[in-house]
């Protein structure tokens, strides 16, 4: 019976894989680890796209994972008399189960390509908002300035702390100054490679305000896991503010209490 | 139909003991590691801390310093002695100028090193520094009011080893066409000297053993300082001589020897002098008659004593 | 009929084998995790051995380190110090989260890989980075808004850590949030003040008289007054040592300054172009040292000079104590380089700084710059221009040095690189051209 017994054993445990799976993804947004909030325009069509393909792959998920467990429990080798029957491959199930996925793959991407375009393709004719520099380990901003023009006298140099308007299209040049980094705003839905050599355009539309992170997804070196920022979300008028404060920061030619030590806005 | 289709994935004997071998291999690669072999002090002993801890904490002094000796002699005294190199001095190594050689090299002057100078006639050994260490009683004299001149020009200091009296002013002067910054280590003096000017350095904190005085836009230029609060040093000459007056007479007076180039430790020059007891940290003793000029007469160092 | 599989049989072992030896391998990396050691500090490994010292002169140092400043996991600031214990605790210690979830062990999540944890610039990473990172022990700092020769107030510190250093490899830490700051400053003041301390005493065996048995006086009046004090002073001063700096005058013509700047950058008072050169790449000269490296240049040449004369003196003639004497040198020759191998980075020459780039270490705002000029900077070979340039003429300099990332007028042709887009400079290939060496 002992043999008996090891069946059963193996097919419970594959058994387990789907539904802890499935239980897993059930329980995860009570105990927040799903999808983090999204603050972007952009981002419901992110987020629909990937519960669609949630939905998909979890269907064939369960019904291949379920198969599986019930041909483990029903031709368990212990309790079958007589020799296992041999066939030689079917062709009409390879023809089935390879077009039907194929099919649904074309779907997904001839569904998907329109999301991508508006995320990476059409990019807005517009002047930099900002332009980030990725380095090993942190992130260094560079505003334009009153002239509205990088690479001028007045450029505001941060390092860290960006900031944006709500509500608005912004523009991000992005560049590396070392290594590959990737420049990942988790609650804006974006992600792009900073390679160096290159000046990639990324940009976003934010709808509420906030700070969140910045955080770098691509292994960069030993501080990759620290290279964390912040950007902060906020009305026009504070951007602009906050700006103008940074600048008089930069220009002094005088120490001051208020400027000195910690603001940590 | 139903033959025996031995097991072609069964790893055989060989090879499974080949796996552990491997597996065994890589642990003793991994336990070793890849470090530096560092040397460690010793660790501290936590019993004594503590107690020592205690101590610290007590308000009241707990059994003070050393109380200063009673002095013992009368009058003033001065000691006087040439130092004289025994054996071939080394060659002057020539320093490599490779700014500005227009002013530094005109005319195809070499510079060399000047860490060590032997008169070829008197043998005697400049640039000794003789200073008190522990005096009993110091003579009272007015700071010098007139500044000692520390100069430099053709991109070398015209002193390699000079020294003041805390408060004394000291001007550093820049006899070159060229700027140069004087940086006297240990002190918060490194400043730009411009052409023809100088400028005047109040040392305000005695040295312990001399500073080097380097210039950071032409590196290979240095010099020695040393400043002391009672004034009781002296900079042996040309010809090894040296004289320090107004020593207290009657009473010990112990004295700390140093040069530029000596192996001691700190750059104390150590000698094997029983004659006046020198000691392994460069030191030795003297008691002075008042009035009088104590001469040690001349006093030998060997090639040994100065290193590279 | 197929036979029955063989379950018991002994060719079952080869395949057992591999298994066998996953799990022994798993035994033997797990066996690491028994708990480490408590972290403790690194004594001065290179000072004790210049000075000479006998192993018990340094175990009294690290007792007497111990009761002044206790251990890296618990801090002891002696109120002469001046320093915050409660900042200490929050920042010393491993990394955890105390009762109130406030996370804990500020300096080793974020500081010791580099800065070591003794402060000593040593930690694992740092003989990756170039430049080095900051050794607090001889208490000597670069970029700050006092005098040369006095410490960096509290606000200079923050400063660096908020901003980090751009053009190396520390990062801003502005995300920490002002408490955790400040935890961190008050820390690197006790490391540093404690390195202080530490040099100090190894110092202190050399002035002690002959007849003493070389051993330090352990009283309060001897450690704390005479050796903790006017350290701790210091450190307090510095608030006090401020450079002044004159405004800035309003009806300046920015082109004229710029004209007048750098004619004093070329001139022979300020002297500026013979570091930094005459189209400022900083090319004027790379063969100084900063106060870091050159002591262990010194060293090394000077330990090269004993080991070759050692090796040059026969041991023929001499008498026992004679040998004695020489086989005492030997081995302390040897333990020296063992020191210098495990406890000094290789040396490195200062390049003075590339002003076309826009990478001001110390800061980028013209006060910034202004302090640097006046004061020259600590620990580096840029002298003062305190006394020798005036103060107008600073600004005029400062201005002239703002410019010069954004167009370069010199004399030279055109195969000097002109740094556009200032401290970026992609040129219009759009390739970086970032110099590891001279950043």
């Amino acid at each position: 019976m002992r043999n008996r017994l090891a069946g059963i054993f193996w097919s419970l445990l594959f058994l387990a894989v789907p539904v802890l799976g499935v239980a897993v993804f059930a329980i995860a947004p009570s105990i927040d680890v799903w999808l983090p909030r999204d603050v972007s325009e952009h981002g419901k069509d992110i987020d629909s796209l990937f519960y669609f393909i949630l939905a998909l792959t979890g269907v064939v998920f369960i019904a291949t994972e379920v198969l599986l467990f019930w041909f483990i429990w029903k031709y368990d080798a212990a309790k079958r008399e007589g020799p296992a029957t041999f066939i030689h491959g079917s062709h009409t199930l390879e023809v089935i189960w390879t077009v039907i996925p194929a099919v649904l793959l074309l779907f997904l991407a001839i569904y998907q390509m329109n999301a991508w375009a508006d995320v990476k393709m059409r990019r807005p004719m517009m002047p930099p908002t900002v332009e980030v520099v990725g380095r090993q380990f942190e992130w260094r901003l560079r505003y334009p300035g009153r002239d509205g023009e990088l690479g001028t006298p007045d450029d505001l140099f941060l390092v860290n702390d960006l900031h944006v308007p709500v509500n608005e299209e912004v523009l991000i040049q992005l560049k590396s100054m070392d290594v590959l980094h990737s420049f990942f705003l988790p609650n804006l839905r974006i992600k792009q490679d900073a390679v160096p050599g290159m000046k990639i355009p990324v940009w976003f539309k934010a709808t509420e305000t906030g700070q969140f992170d910045i955080v770098c997804a691509e292994l960069c070196g030993w501080g990759h896991y620290k290279m964390k920022g912040r950007i902060t979300i906020e009305p026009r008028e504070d951007f602009e503010a906050w700006l103008e404060r940074k600048y008089r920061e930069q220009e002094a030619t005088q120490p001051s209490a208020e400027l000195e030590m910690a603001r940590n806005d | 139909m139903h033959e025996h289709h031995p097991n072609p994935t069964r790893p055989t004997r060989h090879e499974g003991i080949r796996s552990v071998i491997l597996a065994i291999g890589l642990c003793l690669i991994a336990a070793v590691g890849c470090g530096r072999p560092r040397v460690d002090g010793p660790a501290a002993d936590a019993e004594a801390a503590k107690k020592l801890r205690v101590v610290l904490a007590s308000s009241g002094g707990g059994g003070g310093s050393a109380e200063a000796e009673e002095s013992t002699g009368t009058g003033w005294g001065t000691l006087g002695g040439r130092f004289v190199f025994t054996g071939t001095p080394p060659e002057a190594t020539a320093l490599v100028v490779d700014k500005d050689t227009a002013v530094c090299t005109a005319g195809g002057r070499k510079l060399f090193d000047q860490s060590l100078q032997v008169d070829p006639s008197t043998k005697g050994l400049a640039g000794v520094v003789v200073f008190a260490r522990k005096v009993r009683r110091v003579k009272e004299r007015a700071i010098p009011e007139k500044p000692l001149v520390f100069d430099q020009k053709h991109c070398e200091f015209l002193s390699p080893v000079f020294a003041a009296r805390v408060g004394q002013p000291v001007d550093v002067r820049n006899s070159d066409p060229i700027g140069h910054n004087t940086n006297i280590s240990g002190t918060a003096f490194n400043q730009l000297i411009p052409a023809g000017d100088g400028t005047i350095f109040t040392p305000s904190r005695e040295t312990g053993m001399p500073v080097s005085v380097t210039c950071n836009i032409h590196p290979w230029m240095k010099a020695y300082a040393v400043f002391r609060e009672d004034g009781y040093v002296a900079v042996s000459g040309t010809d090894g001589s040296f004289e320090i007056p107004d020593l207290p007479a009657g009473e010990k007076v112990e004295l700390q020897v140093w040069h530029a180039r000596a192996t001691g430790p700190n750059g104390a020059l150590v000698l094997d002098n029983d004659d006046l007891g020198w000691s392994s940290k460069g030191r030795f003793e003297v008691t002075l008659t008042a009035d009088e000029v104590t001469d040690l007469g001349s006093i030998e160092v060997p090639a040994s004593a100065i290193g590279g | 009929m197929l036979p029955s599989s063989p379950r018991h049989s002994a060719s079952l072992l080869p395949a057992m084998l591999p298994c066998a030896a996953l799990l022994a391998m798993s035994a033997i990396c797990l066996s690491g995790c028994g708990g480490a050691p408590p972290a403790s500090f690194r004594a001065n490994m290179v000072e004790a051995t210049k000075q000479q010292l006998r192993p018990e002169q340094e175990e009294q140092v690290a007792t007497i380190l111990l009761a002044m400043f206790g251990t890296p996991d618990d801090p002891v600031a002696l109120p002469e110090t001046g320093l915050d214990e409660a900042k200490l605790r929050l920042a010393a210690g491993p990394v955890r989260s105390d009762i109130v979830g406030r996370k804990n062990g500020l300096f080793r999540e974020h500081c010791s890989h580099c800065h070591g944890i003794t402060g000593d610039g040593l930690g694992p990473t740092a003989a990756f980075l170039n430049p080095y990172p900051r050794d607090y022990r001889p208490g000597v700092y670069k970029f700050k808004s006092t005098e040369r020769a006095d410490k960096p107030t509290d606000a200079d510190l923050a400063r660096i850590l908020h901003n980090g250093i751009y053009g190396t490899s520390m990062p801003s830490f502005d995300l920490l949030g002002k408490q955790k700051i400040e935890a961190l400053v008050e820390y690197v003041k006790y490391l540093s003040m404690r390195g202080e301390t530490e040099l100090w005493l190894m110092r202190a065996f050399f002035d002690l008289d002959d007849e003493d048995e070389g051993r330090l006086p352990e009283t309060r009046e001897f450690l704390v007054e005479d050796t903790l004090l006017p350290i701790a002073e210091r450190w307090q001063e510095a608030e006090d040592a401020v450079i002044e700096v004159p405004e800035m005058p309003e009806d300046l013509d920015l082109a004229e300054s710029i004209a007048l700047g750098k004619e004093l950058y070329h001139g022979n008072k300020a002297n500026c172009v013979k570091c930094h050169g005459v189209t400022a790449l900083g090319d004027g000269q790379a063969n100084d040292y900063d106060d870091w490296n050159k002591p262990i240049v010194q060293l090394r040449k000077e330990l090269d000079s004993t080991l070759s004369s050692l090796a040059e003196t026969s041991t023929a003639d001499m008498s026992p104590d004679e040998l004695a004497e020489h086989v005492r040198e030997i081995e302390w020759a040897d333990r020296f380089e063992q020191v210098l191998a495990g406890d000094a980075l290789e040396p490195r020459t200062i390049p003075p700084r590339n002003l076309r780039r826009a990478i001001y270490r110390g800061g980028r705002r013209p006060l910034d710059l202004y302090y640097r000029i006046h004061a020259g900077i600590n620990g580096a070979p840029m002298p003062a221009a305190k006394g020798t340039v005036a103060p107008e003429d600073i600004w005029h300099i400062v201005n002239y040095i703002r410019s010069l990332p954004y167009g370069f007028d010199g004399e030279l042709g055109a195969d000097r690189p002109l740094a556009s887009h200032g401290g970026f400079s992609t040129g219009s290939s759009g390739v970086a051209t970032h110099t590891r060496s001279n950043p």
